[in-house]
């Protein structure tokens, strides 16, 4: 869904000169380690393409996701599908994986053509994919993970091969894991090991990973970059989706940039900039970073001092976690995910009771209230997964506007609900806020991403709060989405309101925040002031080592 | 419920010189009008069965029907009858309405029921000497109370130990039930009789007539008044916005401050209160005897009542007024074909069933898909 | 004299205690192999009934035992070929399609009762002989356990073996390794290209199954006879011990067995002629499983995909 004005966008943003933050010296070398023929070759013969796909469509209800996408992958190397969120790529991914059968076009693997009707035919094909969001049993071990459905004889569960044939391939490729941990105790960067293991065990000569680095800190996604050379190395394809351009130029050969659904073009990496990428990505100028007026932060209106809280499954996801969030400031807090920030938005919105520590908005203590209570004193939250946490999909617009201020004046009066005024409230928002619905009583499933995260902001900001808490504010949406969410993020911060942003998207860190703190096991690992942090300082932290400060 | 897409089924058909495609499409949001034509086809099906089951029976079946038919509306007593036979039906039906509205599985309201007779008759021996409208009155507000803690139970240990609404409702049931029948074998019994039944209760506690002839009485007239209640209540309060959002969204319902816990209760309490009334009103209303056969399932049957009437109280009258015309029919039809009245209870299952097999019609739709985009 | 009574009554109510569990155990077992596969069964108890239903009429009709159980066992799987239908085709929500199975077997019953009965008052309810007791030879023999675990109709051993096989399938098998998983990420076997939905089928047919056979024994082993609602809530009491029983096996066993000491010992007080209100002592299953329920609070809370329809693509 593209915003309006996108044409105009050029005015509306400042010409700032494009900041790329500083690359680690390790990476700087390996840039220039480019296969020789890669950079020669203009065009390859038919023997060096392992997969080619040819006008391939695919069509879901309301949307065009994929439209007569033609590319190729070569033998050997590593090819980046590039694309905003909704471009299309895992819907392509995903036909190649098997999981989805093209509505139209072909695929051919080696020359031949080939029919994917499940997973099972693309494993047997030699193809495999590391899915966006892992696909494995928590409460089973790791070896278990990687033995489910594979080929094996007879009717027993016998693991003692696979646990031989897995070991050997960590030894080949430097993965270090216990086979006998349970999925649920791993780090989401082992977690995804497994997921890599289970590709390799199937022998794949092409391997897809979807967005394997949104949870991952910088230090191991170079080590999954290491691992993704040696297996270029080793013959194998790759083809690695993302929409982080910094990723792509970091370890692709070639790229193929999708946009709504078609192929832009595909280019070798080493010929294109950063620029045209997003140019391709985009279709218009795209500026990295918003111009960014520097507000001085006033007194403190959110303090947590020292809080301990357990997660879901009784372990101690907060260990003395402390931080401050000032007035006119946005406080990003950078980290993996699964380093506790699920749990510090659950106790700093009141959903979840902490263990000790306390919360205090401007001064008053509200450790452990009830969220009615939280919110009432003017904490306002944008949570993570907008659909399950921030809204009723079957409610309409409207109501959904009032979600949790059903029992504030002038909602309702006594038990009832003002119809009226709830109506004219919603017409309101609707109108400051953009949100494209024709009315307040469209039910609100229809909404596409972008407006449904405009309905949330417009609820929250509603109400004026002194303390913004957001999470991946900007997750799943595309480019104008995006900008208008954090500009609206800045609007806030510039009136007044303190605001937590929790991110795992440090371009979004460091283009918002006043100050960065990270988070890592529970706890602030440290405080940098964004103006002068960089990429290097902040990953040291979220990796859990001591950086120079 | 909102449609998630599956793998869609695609057809292929030519049209004149252009191809063009039909595509059985989830839809995102549900029809109106397919809401409504499920529950048509629904019927249809079940006749359809129930037509088989006539004729297993041994009966011509238009002859069967047209004698359901006859005694269910086929005279002006008749229709009263009716509607006599659909007043539990309200009542279960709206009080499992409320609690499915908030996904709370209330499958107590059988037990419900029986607390309400229960209070009724305790009001009945035990509040006399007032005027008669009082004694109604108290006997409402008591058969209601009972109702709140029966259900309030299961939401009390719902909400406190997390225990499964579904499993302590049913287990209430038989609590409840073998209670009745100990005090009626006990305490209660009519000490005149031989049977597991109390002494008839006095006239003034009785539910008055609504008619000079036949059976209607003044629970038929409440249970009109608890449909528009229930319709007040959920989409007028601020409690019944609480609950809708509990019932699609109870994560998001949390986040937003809402009180999973109380609300819980006050669903289930609520819920229990009305489908008690369904027992007052047999017992002060039809019976005046408390007796363990006073109830044919009503409660379970509220559930069918509920669900045919897409959970909203104009749809619950509706489905309650149409059940009553079957059971009444039903009798009209043993007399005449001798198919058992039991039948009516076959069909029950059989058309909720159809009912949700309807349902899925609605969650798709049919487009036509041109191939160039 | 005292103690060789005191004897005989406990012998007495343990062997009651096996009797009883049985057919609850066939439900709770059942049950367990298809809450593994991730669908939430509520048509438990409806499937009990048909199955108790069908068996009567089929040995009624036909005077053979082992026609009633076939026939109720088919009878299971067709209820569960209809519960996994709606669950796993249709996606319908499962509580909902548990609970209209449940009255369909409650209505169907009846009616078919009623015809295939006409004319009979609870005076002369027909009836059937029923199974006898099988006495395992030389364990049958061991005083004391010999009598409580080894003479026992042949339902029951079967039920018992259940236990162990069941356990080894699930965790020994690659079957039930895939069936595990597609209860806590139905995701993980979809990926690999294994059908998620022909897994579930079978788990839920199984179930139905197992549940039929339940049912069968309560008219063809225990009553010899059938009345209308015969399953009395075992089939809620079986779906309350697989989650009180942490959904394992043994525990599941150790349940069954609990429930059936306590209706055991109700007819035993009964029978020694103790004066108590009998419907208190009936009622006492029903009040424990509710205890039960509300202790077990904080524990596992079962297969993390339980009772969610599964869907290949989720909206974000």
């Amino acid at each position: 869904m593209r915003s309006k004005g996108s044409d105009s966008a050029q005015s509306r943003e400042t010409e700032t000169p494009i900041q790329t933050k500083e690359l680690s010296p390790v990476i700087e070398v390996n840039r220039t380690e480019l296969s020789p023929d890669l950079r020669s070759a203009p065009s390859l013969g038919d023997d060096q393409v392992l997969l080619r796909t040819d006008h391939l469509t695919k069509r879901f209800p309301q949307v065009l996701a994929n439209d007569n996408v033609s590319f190729s992958v070569r033998k050997g190397e590593i090819h980046c599908l590039l694309g905003e969120n909704g471009a299309g790529k895992t819907t392509l991914a995903e036909m190649l994986y098997g999981v989805y059968k093209p509505d139209a076009g072909s695929i051919y693997l080696k020359g031949r053509r080939i029919a994917l009707t499940s997973p099972r035919d693309a494993i047997a094909h030699g193809i495999g994919m590391v899915h966006q969001h892992f696909v494995l049993v928590p409460p089973f071990t790791v070896l278990e993970n990687i033995f489910i459905g594979t080929r094996s004889r007879g009717l027993l569960a016998n693991m003692t091969q696979a646990a031989e044939k897995v070991r050997a391939l960590c030894q080949d490729y430097g993965i270090e894991i216990d086979l006998n941990a349970q999925v649920w105790q791993l780090c989401v960067g082992e977690q995804q090991w497994v997921e890599i293991l289970k590709a390799l065990y199937s022998g794949v000569e092409l391997l897809i990973l979807d967005e394997p680095t949104a949870a991952l800190t910088p230090q191991e996604t170079d080590k999954l970059f290491a691992i993704l050379r040696k297996m270029r190395a080793d013959g194998l394809s790759i083809i690695f989706i993302t929409h982080k351009l910094r990723e792509v130029m970091e370890v692709s050969d070639r790229v193929t940039v999708l946009r709504k659904g078609r192929v832009v073009g595909t280019v070798n990496t080493a010929d294109v900039t950063r620029t045209d990428l997003a140019r391709m990505m985009v279709g218009r100028e795209v500026v990295f970073q918003i111009a960014k007026e520097s507000v001085a932060p006033g007194p403190p209106v959110l303090e947590v001092d020292d809080l301990r809280a357990y997660d879901d499954r009784g372990v101690e996801a907060l260990r003395g976690i402390s931080l401050t969030v000032h007035r006119h400031e946005i406080l990003g807090l950078a980290g993996v995910s699964g380093n506790g920030q699920r749990e510090l938005f659950d106790v700093l919105t009141g959903v979840r009771k902490p263990v000790s520590g306390r919360v205090l908005l401007e001064g008053e203590d509200i450790t452990g209230k009830s969220p009615a209570y939280i919110a009432s004193r003017g904490v306002a939250s944008v949570p993570e997964d907008r659909i399950h946490q921030g809204l009723v999909m079957d409610f309409r617009v409207g109501e959904n506007l009032i979600l949790g201020l059903q029992r504030r004046s002038p909602f309702s009066k006594g038990s009832f609900l003002r119809r009226n005024e709830v109506r004219d409230f919603a017409e309101q928002l609707i109108s400051r806020f953009d949100i494209a619905t024709p009315s307040p009583d469209q039910t609100t499933a229809v909404l596409s991403g972008g407006n449904l995260q405009k309905v949330i902001m417009a609820r929250e900001l509603s109400q004026a709060p002194k303390c913004l808490i957001v999470s991946q504010p900007t997750r799943g949406l595309d480019v104008g989405a995006t900008e208008y969410v954090r500009r609206q993020l800045l609007q806030q911060r510039d009136r007044g309101t303190a605001i937590l942003l929790i991110s795992e998207d440090l371009d979004e860190i460091f283009n918002l925040s006043t100050h960065i703190a990270v988070i890592f096991k529970g706890q602030i690992a440290g405080v940098l002031d964004a103006e002068r942090a960089t990429l290097e300082d902040v990953g040291m932290l979220m990796a859990g080592c001591e950086g120079t400060l | 419920m909102t449609a998630t897409p599956n793998d869609s089924a695609v057809a292929d058909s030519q049209v004149g010189d252009r191809s063009t495609r039909w595509r059985f499409e989830p839809r995102i949001g549900t029809s109106r009008w397919w809401q409504v034509a499920s529950i048509f086809l629904a019927l249809l099906a079940a006749f359809a069965v129930s037509s088989l089951l006539i004729a297993s029976a041994g009966a011509n079946v238009l002859e069967a029907l047209q004698a359901m038919g006859r005694g269910a509306f086929g005279s002006w007593s008749a229709a009263a009858e009716t509607l006599v036979q659909s007043t539990p039906l309200i009542f279960t039906g709206l009080a499992v309405t409320v609690a499915f509205r908030g996904r709370i599985w209330n499958i107590g309201a059988e037990g419900q029921f029986w607390a309400g007779a229960m209070a009724a008759h305790w009001v009945a021996t035990n509040v006399t000497g007032l005027p008669a409208p009082i004694i109604i009155a108290v006997t409402i507000i008591a058969a209601f109370a009972a109702g709140m803690i029966w259900g309030g139970i299961a939401g009390l240990l719902k909400a406190r130990y997390g225990a499964s609404e579904i499993i302590v409702t049913v287990m209430l049931n038989f609590i409840i039930l073998f209670t009745l029948s100990f005090l009626l074998s006990d305490a209660w019994q009519d000490p005149t009789s031989h049977f597991y039944q109390t002494a008839a209760t006095p006239e003034a506690s009785n539910f008055p007539r609504l008619l000079a002839k036949g059976r209607l009485h003044l629970g038929f007239a409440l249970a009109l008044v608890v449909a528009a209640l229930v319709y007040v209540l959920l989409w007028m309060t601020t409690l019944g916005y609480e609950i809708r959002a509990l019932g699609i969204n109870p994560v998001a319902a949390r986040y937003k401050g809402i009180n999973v816990a109380t609300t819980t209760i006050l669903i289930l309490a609520i819920s229990g209160g009305i489908a008690a009334l369904a027992g007052a009103g047999e017992l002060a209303g039809l019976h005046h005897r408390l007796r363990l056969d006073i109830s044919t399932g009503y409660g379970f049957t509220g559930i069918i009542i509920a669900m045919l009437g897409r959970l909203h109280p104009a749809g619950v009258l509706l489905a309650a007024i149409f059940f009553g015309a079957l059971v009444n029919g039903a009798l009209g039809m043993q007399i005449s074909t001798g198919v058992p009245v039991a039948l009516v209870q076959a069909i029950q299952g059989i058309t909720l069933l159809f009912l949700l097999t309807a349902d899925v019609l609605a969650r798709y739709r049919l487009t036509r898909v041109r191939p160039d985009g | 004299m005292d103690s060789l009574l005191q004897a005989t009554f406990i012998v007495g109510l343990l062997a009651g205690m096996v009797r009883i569990a049985a057919p609850i155990l066939f439900g709770a077992l059942g049950e367990l192999v298809v809450e593994r596969a991730g669908v939430l069964n509520l048509s438990i108890e409806g499937t009990m009934l048909m199955g108790a239903f069908v068996g009567f009429l089929i040995t009624y009709q036909s005077g053979e035992l082992w026609y009633g159980v076939l026939g109720a066992m088919v009878a299971g799987g067709i209820l569960g070929l209809l519960m996994a239908f709606l669950a796993c085709t249709l996606k319908v929500d499962q509580v909902v399609s548990g609970l209209a199975i449940n009255l369909l077997s409650s209505g169907l019953t009846f009616y078919l009762f009623r015809l295939a009965f006409k004319n009979v008052g609870s005076q002369n309810l027909p009836s059937i002989s029923t199974f006898d007791v099988v006495k395992i030879p030389l364990l049958g023999d061991i005083p004391f356990v010999g009598e409580i675990l080894f003479s026992q109709h042949i339902l029951t051993y079967v039920a018992l073996i259940l236990v162990p096989s069941i356990s080894f399938i699930l965790y020994r098998t690659k079957f039930g390794l895939e069936l595990r998983s597609i209860g806590e990420n139905p995701r993980a076997i979809d990926m690999r290209g294994l059908s998620v939905t022909r897994r579930q089928y079978l788990a839920v047919v199984f179930g139905g199954v197992m549940s039929g056979l339940g049912g069968s024994f309560l008219t063809l082993a225990s009553a010899g006879l059938f009345v209308p609602e015969i399953s009395g809530g075992r089939g809620w009491i079986a779906l309350a011990i697989v989650i009180f029983g942490n959904w394992r096996p043994s525990l599941i066993l150790l349940g069954a067995l609990f429930f059936g000491l306590i209706d055991s010992f109700q007819l035993s007080l009964q029978a020694v002629g103790v004066k108590m209100p009998y419907q208190l002592l009936l009622a006492m299953p029903y009040i424990l499983t509710i205890v039960a329920l509300v202790l077990n609070r904080g524990r596992s809370q079962g297969p993390l995909a339980l009772g969610r329809p599964y869907y290949r693509e989720e909206r974000t």
